[in-house]
């Protein structure tokens, strides 16, 4: 089997290979999900997005909004301190040994 | 004319002239002026890549969506944040590895070079001129309404300028120019906010509640459905701004300034924390104007609306809080922001002349770093001067309609080929090419038959395609023609194509060949 070949089968690599791929794709879709469910609930069911805070003005429909753009913010700040803090490391280690 | 204005402008321009110079000085080789060396740090970057999302439109744009359509325009709010947190994602890591200059060095890895580069380049351009064009008749209307300020010399202004920053001083200097307009803008919206709410008592809620209570829309602004009413143009505001935002050839090109993959995903956390925190105070702001501008006849035209559009909501918002010194600071803010957005994609697209067309295509790469350099600068001065001569002659274009056309261009032509390309081992050169080429006809196509253009400009009854977007089939339609095309390939050129896969997806999660 090729060098290539050899790495492809890794175990090592195909372990970070699958990490990095459920990261991606898994916080990926959630912010994409979030998005479109608050977009598509304001057409399906305003009036549950348009019923104000139990006594005030401020509505679900602002304060869920807002709710979704501090999570992209804080999907995107956990992205990076676990891709930082576990994928890099074994990336790193992968690299040294098939330099 | 207004005294603050032409300080603060003064002072802007003077500085960015000093950091061109600065930066002339240190551009030697093409990997400098297209890239600025990879020397560009994850804060820097991060704020650079938040200054070209933030331009003028989305700010002054922004607000006065707010200001007419209320609680909508938190759709576009969550769509930048979103969007560029899916780039951060799916992009970051693999394009820092894979590309050198510009997003065709991606796409062209495995594919058939030259043809993959010529798409790449079409992209680019197709993007980055409508969008130079849209950006410069933006400055040249606005500084008309602000400082009657003859309209072609405002475009005359913003577009000489922006050659000289970018063919002097290549990435350096446009980048720096772009982090100083992007701290700029964000103390300036944050300065605005504090002043809009400072009549509340920063208390929200009575914003909110005295918002509901003066607007035309009542308390319908707080509730969904003030701009939008379909479920197809919402999706396809969710996909033109993950997938627009991700094909945009200059955002693209910033991923390549840093040194390495790990400053690249730092550099876009960043900017989605700047992205996020701005855009969302925009919408405030827009609520507030709509409470501190109620009653404020002299902001009105002749017919009582506001004079200038709704864009202008954030500008006048500006003197009614803080009088006249406040309002030249806001306006000299948005002058540098449009200043330092178009920098940045005159920049791209001459790199994709240069480097793509030129260097890669015609020549085969047997070229010189400098004759390259020299071939950019033309290119530089080439674009620039016919984007200048197309803004002047196009000063009625409707800015919106081209904003969010080639928005739907990048998401429906550039981004499925680079996301294929990435992930789908199956992708053939055959198949980027015709997938690539469908996305753009039924862009166009869809554009043209949908009420902005078949009902306001060609003066038809009813529109043949009801939505104000076409990005939601325009995007499939160029993923599914891509997929079909390529999985029905059966010439060498797929197999090769096939083949080299492997290669680059370890080049790509290791940065480095094995």
């Amino acid at each position: 089997m090729s060098r290539r070949g050899e790495l492809l089968n890794d175990a090592d690599f195909r372990r970070l290979l699958h990490r990095r791929s459920r990261l991606r794709w898994g916080l990926a879709g959630f912010l994409t999900a979030a998005y479109l469910s608050y977009g598509l609930a304001g057409l399906y069911a305003p009036a549950l997005l348009a019923t104000p805070l139990p006594g005030a003005a401020i509505t679900w429909s602002l304060v869920l909004g807002y709710a979704i753009i501090v999570l992209g913010i804080a999907c995107s700040i956990g992205y990076v301190w676990q891709v930082n803090r576990i994928i890099a490391p074994l990336q790193k280690k992968i690299a040294g040994e098939w330099r | 004319m207004n005294l603050t204005a032409i300080w603060v402008f003064t002072a802007f321009i003077i500085a960015s002239l000093l950091v061109t110079w600065w930066a002339a000085v240190r551009t030697r080789s093409t990997g400098d002026f297209y890239t600025a060396g990879g020397k560009i740090t994850d804060l820097q970057n991060g704020l650079a890549l938040a200054g070209d999302f933030m331009s003028a439109a989305t700010f002054l744009g922004l607000t006065g969506l707010a200001f007419m359509g209320g609680a909508d325009a938190l759709l576009f709010a969550i769509g930048g944040t979103v969007g560029w947190a899916v780039i951060l994602f799916i992009f970051a890591d693999r394009l820092r590895n894979l590309g050198r200059y510009t997003f065709a060095d991606v796409v062209a890895y495995r594919l058939h070079p030259e043809r993959l580069r010529i798409l790449a380049a079409v992209g680019t351009l197709i993007v980055a001129i409508p969008y130079l064009i849209a950006q410069m008749v933006g400055a040249g209307g606005l500084f008309q309404t602000l400082f009657a300020l003859p309209y072609g010399l405002a475009v005359l202004i913003v577009g000489t300028l922006m050659t000289v920053y970018v063919a002097l001083g290549g990435m350096l200097a446009t980048t720096w120019v772009q982090i100083i307009k992007a701290v700029l803008l964000l103390t300036g919206g944050t300065a605005l906010a504090v002043m809009a709410l400072l009549p509340f008592g920063f208390d929200m809620n009575e914003m909110f509640a005295r918002a509901a209570g003066i607007h035309p829309l009542g308390e319908r602004i707080l509730a969904p459905g003030g701009l939008y009413r379909d479920p197809v143009s919402v999706i396809s505001l969710a996909l033109a701004f993950i997938g627009g935002t991700a094909g945009l050839p200059h955002v693209l090109m910033r991923f390549f300034t840093v040194p390495d993959a790990r400053q690249a995903r730092k550099s876009i956390g960043y900017a989605v924390l700047f992205i996020g925190y701005f855009m969302g105070l925009t919408v405030i702001i827009g609520f507030a104007a709509i409470v501190l501008l109620a009653g404020e006849t002299q902001y009105l035209d002749a017919t009582g609306r506001m004079a200038g559009g709704a864009n202008m909501t954030a500008v006048y918002l500006a003197r009614q809080t803080g009088g006249e010194a406040f309002f030249g600071f806001i306006s000299a803010v948005a002058f540098a922001t449009i200043l330092a957005v178009v920098s940045g994609i005159l920049l791209s697209a001459s790199a994709s002349v240069a480097h793509d067309l030129y260097t890669r295509v015609i020549r085969r790469g047997n070229v010189s770093d400098r004759q390259e350099m020299y071939v950019s600068r033309v290119a530089t001065v080439a674009i620039g001067a016919i984007a200048i001569g197309l803004s002047i002659l196009f000063r009625n274009l409707n800015i919106g309609v081209i904003s969010a056309l080639v928005l739907a261009i990048a998401a429906s032509v550039n981004f499925p080929v680079l996301i294929l390309a990435l992930f789908w081992p199956g992708l053939t050169t055959r198949g980027a090419l015709l997938g690539g080429s469908a996305g753009l006809i039924v862009v166009i196509v869809l554009t043209v038959l949908s009420p902005t253009i078949w009902v306001s400009v060609l003066g038809h009854e009813e529109a043949i395609y009801p939505y104000a977007y076409p990005t939601l089939f325009s995007m499939l339609i160029a993923f599914a023609v891509t997929i079909a095309i390529s999985m029905a390939d059966r010439s060498r050129r797929a197999d090769v194509d096939r083949g080299a896969y492997p290669a680059q997806l370890i080049r790509s999660e290791l940065g480095q060949p094995v």
